[in-house]
């Protein structure tokens, strides 16, 4: 396969529509298709998306307990985070024209990144993030009254 | 778009963070690289790696302000449902990885096993009940030999979906 290398972590979100959420991902996010398998009678089977160097498989609900937020009230057991080298606010405008929910709207975090906080059509929520200013864990332990450590 | 870097880090919520995380050192030999906590002690943030990609392993959250109607729950708390789950591409020795998974606890959903897309791929359920897929590529296949071998549709576009 002449594909880029896939990342040794990707997430799976599971829709209730994936096709419809493979052309909303690319519309609202700006996410690029790279793979599509579809079944004998048109239902996708698999998918993946890349951005910059990020991929994401955007799949059905393949089983019992592999559920779309949109039918278990709501509620998330991941999210994905997606860390941009550029324009968030843009980014986050181009979100809200295609219909997304944008639940936090870009704000600069303590710790020097600047984020937002949306929810596609099917529930899955996505934050974004753009680091505006390199903070070291000393400093924002020190703004947020937390402790960094690296072990446990 | 080729000069950007933009990242996916998948973020998992969980009952118990910090057993959590142990458990995912001792399993599949994730690392941490960083973890917040405030002054009692409550996860605020984690950041774990495995072959140089990230995730984060966060505590159930609820907040009508922040989230609306939605809720971070872990999959303990929804009778083992999940909405998302994540793909881990091992290495190598993708069968002793399992079996240092299952000793540790995970609950081997797939057995490892060769599939036609070139990978050899085992499932599992970590102890709060989020699914993990490991997937070690074996040999190069085509298109075409996948389509020849299932039956199904492969294409890089949208538009054969559309159509």
């Amino acid at each position: 396969m002449s594909e880029p290398k896939r990342p040794s972590l990707a997430s799976c979100p599971c829709y209730r529509d994936p096709k419809a959420a493979l052309e909303w991902l690319e519309k609202a996010f700006g996410f690029e298709p790279t793979m599509v398998i579809l079944g004998d009678d048109g239902s996708l089977m698999h998918s993946e998306m890349r951005f910059g160097d990020g991929m994401i498989m955007v799949g059905s609900e393949w089983s019992p307990d592999h559920r779309s937020p949109v039918n278990i009230g709501g509620k998330n057991t991941q999210t994905i985070h997606v860390q941009m080298d550029s324009d968030i606010d843009g980014h986050c405008e181009r979100a809200r024209a295609a219909g997304a929910e944008i639940l936090q709207e870009p704000e600069t975090q303590f710790y020097g990144d600047r984020a937002y906080r949306a929810r596609d059509p099917e529930g899955h929520i996505w934050t974004f993030g753009q680091t505006v200013e390199v903070m070291s864990p000393e400093q924002w332990d020190k703004v947020a009254g937390v402790t960094t450590k690296t072990r446990l | 778009m080729a000069d950007t870097t933009r990242i996916f880090i998948p973020t998992l919520y969980y009952r118990d963070p910090i057993a959590a995380i142990r458990w995912l050192e001792a399993a599949f030999g994730f690392e941490l690289n960083s973890l917040v906590t405030d002054d009692k002690g409550r996860v605020g943030h984690s950041e774990m790696s495995y072959r140089g990609a990230v995730l984060s392993v966060h505590p159930e959250f609820s907040s009508p302000e922040l989230l609306g109607p939605a809720q971070l729950k872990s999959p303990a708390s929804l009778d083992g449902a999940s909405c998302q789950f994540v793909r881990v591409a091992v290495e190598s020795d993708i069968d002793a990885h399992c079996e240092r998974a299952r000793k540790a606890g995970a609950q081997i959903t797939q057995e490892p096993l060769d599939e036609f897309y070139g990978e050899r791929i085992y499932r599992a359920l970590d102890p709060e009940g989020h699914v993990w897929v490991f997937a070690q590529p074996i040999r190069t296949v085509t298109f075409e030999e996948m389509e020849q071998a299932t039956g199904l549709k492969f294409s890089t576009s949208l538009d054969e979906v559309k159509a």
